[in-house]
């Protein structure tokens, strides 16, 4: 600690500080321009000056490190002085063209950080600003990012921005004297400069020099709706910058807010930032459809018929109609539902409720489950846990080594994937890339390799084999007992650095190198997503990646661990809240008689024991005419993948079939019955992000036409199938549908779900966000996960078979 | 006349790989090498084409020990000083002192003199690509001034009268 005196108040801060984090500390604001706290100092634009005793003139506090008892004056008529004077300097070189809306009319900017210390230092801005533009307004035609350096005042923040938060390096400060200026690249546009549209460098322009061209001139948002980005298991915070009162449109922008509680702060991806026009685009799903053959009880035509629009009774009496009657023609398992990792946790729990209280099957799972292997249940059956042990950040700052496996890191988790490459520039860790086409993450990588599609598994077999023929495993750390490594080593004898190298196509230096690379620097943090989710391999390529993870003994290790993401923003939430074929909400099996009694208690009737069918089987199933219906709610089945082919036949197989979306998609053209549901902007509810960080969702608009929250038609429609179908349900604490709110369902969740004990809506609107498992009221929730938390281990090695089928160009691994 | 300069911008992409490798071999592939680089190429060619960047690049960005070069970098050095030009330039480069030693010494009337018999404005090239007529800023021997550089060669205490002369070395 050091001492200093600020404004003759005395006060004592970390060794290290600078005169402008003091002065903070104490309470007190400097004006400020190129300096921000998340990016490095700089010290160019000079208005943070203070009066230091004893030196002559003026200093830059943002760049100032304290000495032992420095006295420091902020505010003097001096400083004033000095500070106008760099004012007007700076407002020499800025021209504003007037294309910023303000109370209805175009005019200058006055929102930005330059006109609000003009404002306080009483500079007219129009009065100093130079008189003719340098530079044409609109200079750059990246469709996001508005580019006029007429508004630029060289403070280098967009530089710092791209380079320290993501990691691209498109700005420069390039030229000199009164010609320098910001270019991007070597003055190209910015997109030829490597730009991946992120908007870092608008959310830190203090100057609206880069601005967001999709709403440049909309003008000032009457309301900031924090809410947690729909686009993928990052979950990052955001503001939809809300209109009033404006026919059309009323979602105008997205913003970043520097809250350092959140995942990502001030930063956000080109997803989450620009691509919120689907909101208000005009293919949403607005009135609730039906096919006029079930209006008119006529047989249904081949192609399903025309479509007529109806009130929500019709649709919703229908739609149910259609669910019981092959709920009769063929019981329970004749149903199946789809549901999706876009809806809400909530909305994800009332629809396994539908499917498992209300219609008796365990027969439910997501969309994405259709092609993609559920990896989720894969590391749950390896490693006992079903997500992520780490939180994003604590891979970053204590990984001492990285795989990225099976995963396009910076474009499906762009801010985890822009963490993960400041991680490698600033601790100088090195990463493994694999996956069998160029990925963007590659270029950080001291090492990509690019095996043969479905390799991966041989591949880390090879680098086991590698790694335990030159011991280049710690023995001191290795999870793994000695009888389980003999067989380990039994197991893998047979993945010779040539054998491996064969099968998978990698060079056998490249194997060695990445053996070495893996096992320098502990802990070794695995990062994969669905690109190792084909059904054939994704068993064995978890198991076998736990396998290298208990070998190295990086397991169960801070910033280490198997970190599994998935593909949509809150496939997380749908796994933990029961929309997996065999799980109860917290993955509780529905096999176990204990986890089944409790909900058979809370929700009145007896529940199947039979795990249902998995999403792929489930439509396979269809054209053998088992189910007879689908319900698919919140995605576009045919959507989840390149090859629909399978997927349309069994729709088109299917008898009847209720999809329920806010955009009316391919899939559409298969369905009977089309419920208009909602986007993340008109609800309210939770989100669980890949790392397990529970956050809220807040509704900012209200719902578009007819269409209405998810959990409300999932609601209404339990409503109307369970006096219909015969099954028994007895009163009980949680056997009714008379939810009023998102926040009701939220507490019935935590009565029934141990790792949600301690979730509650009041609770994360205060908190932030909160990690499961939260397992009280007062528990503060778990940022790291330990193994086995689920299901204990009965085998620290996990034994992985090889077959090579006959006339098979790539080897297809089975389980044992 | 100074040798290694290049008679004009005509060049070709294996003769600029071939300068930036052997650049790259003399200075190492860090980041305090890039200077040193780009002079070679300037030097060479009598400017730095841009593509030569992203060669550079490739060179010595190893963003797995901690170094991430970009365009955008190279760039900002590439422009910043005088002495590089990433524009194509005449056979012969004047570049004369701007600064002010030089002007109170008579600079002026040398510029002027320099404007008048090349035919040029500062930052120009002549048509036939002869001459490029640049300004600097001090060049360290203002005991001299004025002063002005032709390629690599340094003229002190020039007068109007004494440039045809000083030119007709190079024509
Ligand atoms: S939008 Fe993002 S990637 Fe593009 S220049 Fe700005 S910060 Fe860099
Ligand atoms: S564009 Fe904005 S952030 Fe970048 S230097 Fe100019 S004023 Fe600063
Ligand atoms: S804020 Fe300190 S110099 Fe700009
Ligand atoms: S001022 Fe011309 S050389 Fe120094």
């Amino acid at each position: 600690m050091i001492s200093l005196t600020i404004n003759n108040q005395t006060l004592e801060v970390p060794d290290g500080s600078t005169v402008l984090q003091a002065a903070e500390m104490a309470g007190i604001a400097i004006p400020t321009l190129c300096f921000h706290k998340d990016l490095s100092p700089y010290g160019g634009c000079r208005l943070c000056v203070v009066e230091v005793q004893g030196t002559r003139l003026p200093m830059t506090s943002c760049i100032l490190p304290i000495n032992p008892g420095m006295v420091v004056n902020t505010e003097s008529e001096a400083l004033t002085r000095y500070r106008k004077a760099i004012l007007r300097m700076l407002l020499q070189n800025y021209y504003d063209a007037g294309y910023k809306r303000n109370n209805g009319k175009l005019g200058i900017d006055r929102e930005n950080e330059l006109a609000h210390w003009a404002e306080v230092y009483g500079i007219d801005i129009e009065q100093y600003m130079a008189k003719k533009p340098a530079f044409a307004v609109d200079s750059d035609p990246n469709p996001f990012v508005w580019v006029d350096l007429n508004k630029c005042i060289q403070c280098t923040r967009c530089v710092r921005a791209c380079a320290e938060i993501q990691g691209r390096f498109v700005w420069s400060q390039s030229y000199r004297g009164y010609k320098a200026r910001i270019v991007a690249g070597s003055d190209t546009t910015m997109l030829q400069a490597r730009c991946e549209s992120c908007g870092a460098c608008v959310a830190y322009c203090p100057t609206g020099a880069l601005d967001n061209k999709m709403s440049v001139s909309a003008g000032l948002a009457d309301r900031l709706v924090r809410t947690t980005c729909a686009y993928c298991g990052v979950g990052c915070q955001l503001d939809l910058n809300v209109q009033d009162n404006v026919p059309g449109r009323r979602v105008i922008r997205v913003t970043s807010n520097t809250d350092p509680a959140t995942v990502n702060k001030r930063h956000l991806c080109l997803k989450g930032r620009y691509g919120y026009d689907f909101i208000h685009s005009s293919t949403r799903l607005t009135q609730p459809r039906v096919r006029q053959y079930l209006l008119d009880s006529a047989p249904r035509p081949k192609d399903r018929g025309k479509w007529v629009d109806v009130d929500w009774e019709t649709a919703l009496r229908v739609a149910a109609n259609g669910l019981v009657q092959a709920w009769q023609a063929g019981g329970s398992d004749a149903i199946g539902i789809l549901g999706s990792g876009n809806l809400l946790n909530e909305e994800s729990y009332l629809l396994g409720k539908l499917a498992r209280q209300v219609i008796g099957t365990n027969q439910i799972d997501c969309c994405a489950h259709i092609y993609a292997s559920d990896l989720s249940e894969h590391l749950l059956d390896a490693a006992g846990i079903p997500a992520m042990q780490n939180p994003f950040d604590e891979i970053a700052s204590k990984a001492g080594t990285l795989l990225v496996i099976g995963s396009n890191l910076t474009e499906q988790h762009p801010v985890f994937g822009a963490k993960i490459r400041q991680a490698i520039l600033r601790r100088k860790i090195k990463m493994v890339v694999v996956s069998p086409d160029f990925f963007n993450i590659a270029e950080y990588a001291a090492l990509p390799l690019y095996p043969k599609p479905n390799t991966e598994a041989i591949l880390v077999q090879g680098l086991i084999h590698f790694i335990l023929e030159k011991h280049l495993a710690d023995h001191a750390k290795c999870q793994m007992g000695s009888e389980d490594i003999t067989k380990l080593k039994e197991a893998v004898a047979k993945y010779s650095a040539r054998k491996t190298s064969d099968l998978t196509g990698v060079a056998i230096d490249a194997l060695y190198e990445a053996a070495e690379i893996l096992t320098r620097e502990p802990p070794l943090s695995v990062i994969m997503s669905d690109g190792l989710a084909d059904r054939t391999v994704a068993r064995q390529n978890m198991q076998s990646l736990i396998n290298l993870q208990r070998l190295l003994g990086s397991l169960d290790t801070p910033g280490g661990g198997v970190n599994f993401l998935g593909s949509q923003n809150n496939i997380r939430g749908a796994g933990d809240l029961g929309s997996t074929p065999n799980r109860l909400p917290g993955y509780q099996n529905c096999k176990n008689s204990t986890a089944r009694a409790k909900f058979e208690q809370a929700w009145g009737v007896a529940l199947s024991s039979a795990p249902g069918l998995s999403a792929w089987d489930m439509l396979k199933s269809v054209s053998e005419g088992k189910v007879k219906a689908l319900y698919i709610a919140g995605e576009d089945a045919l959507n989840v993948s390149p090859d629909g082919g399978q997927a349309r036949r069994s729709l088109d197989a299917c008898e009847f079939v209720v999809y329920q979306t806010s955009v009316a998609t391919e899939t559409a053209r298969y369905a009977d019955v089309l419920l208009p549901g909602v986007t993340f902007a008109e609800k309210t509810g939770s989100f669980t992000n890949a790392e397990r960080r529970i956050q809220m969702v807040h509704q900012a608009i209200e719902p578009i036409g007819a269409a209405s929250p998810d959990w409300q038609i999932f609601k209404e429609l339990a409503k109307r199938i369970l006096p219909s179908i015969e099954r028994q349900i007895s009163p009980a604490a949680y056997s009714n549908w008379d939810y009023t709110d998102t926040a009701e369902i939220m507490q019935e969740i935590a009565a029934l779900t141990p790792i949600y004990y301690g979730v509650s809506h009041s609770r994360l609107d205060q908190a932030g966000s909160l990690f499961w498992p939260v397992e009280s009221e007062e528990h503060p929730g778990t940022t790291f996960l330990q193994t086995a938390y689920f299901e204990p281990i009965q085998n620290t090695f996990i034994p992985i078979k090889l077959i090579v089928p006959e006339g098979y160009q790539t080897p297809i691994l089975t389980p044992v | 006349m100074c040798p290694g300069i290049a008679t004009d911008h005509e060049y070709s992409e294996q003769e600029l790989d071939r300068i930036i490798q052997e650049a790259v071999e003399a200075n190492g592939s860090v980041r305090d090498a890039v200077i040193p680089i780009l002079s070679e190429i300037n030097q060479k060619l009598g400017f730095i084409p841009v593509e030569s960047l992203g060669k550079i690049r490739r060179y010595i960005n190893t963003p797995e020990a901690g170094l991430f070069l970009a365009d955008s970098h190279l760039y900002a050095v590439a422009s910043f000083y005088q002495m590089f030009s990433l524009t194509p330039t005449g056979k012969h480069v004047v570049r004369y002192c701007a600064s002010a030693p030089c002007h109170v010494e008579g600079g002026r009337q040398v510029i002027e003199a320099l404007q008048e018999q090349l035919g040029l404005q500062p930052g120009e090239t002549s048509h036939d690509n002869q001459w490029t007529l640049l300004k600097t800023s001090c060049l360290g021997v203002c005991g001299v001034g004025p002063v002005f550089l032709v390629d690599q060669d340094i003229y002190g205490n020039v007068t109007p009268e004494k440039i045809p002369h000083i030119l007709a070395k190079y024509r």
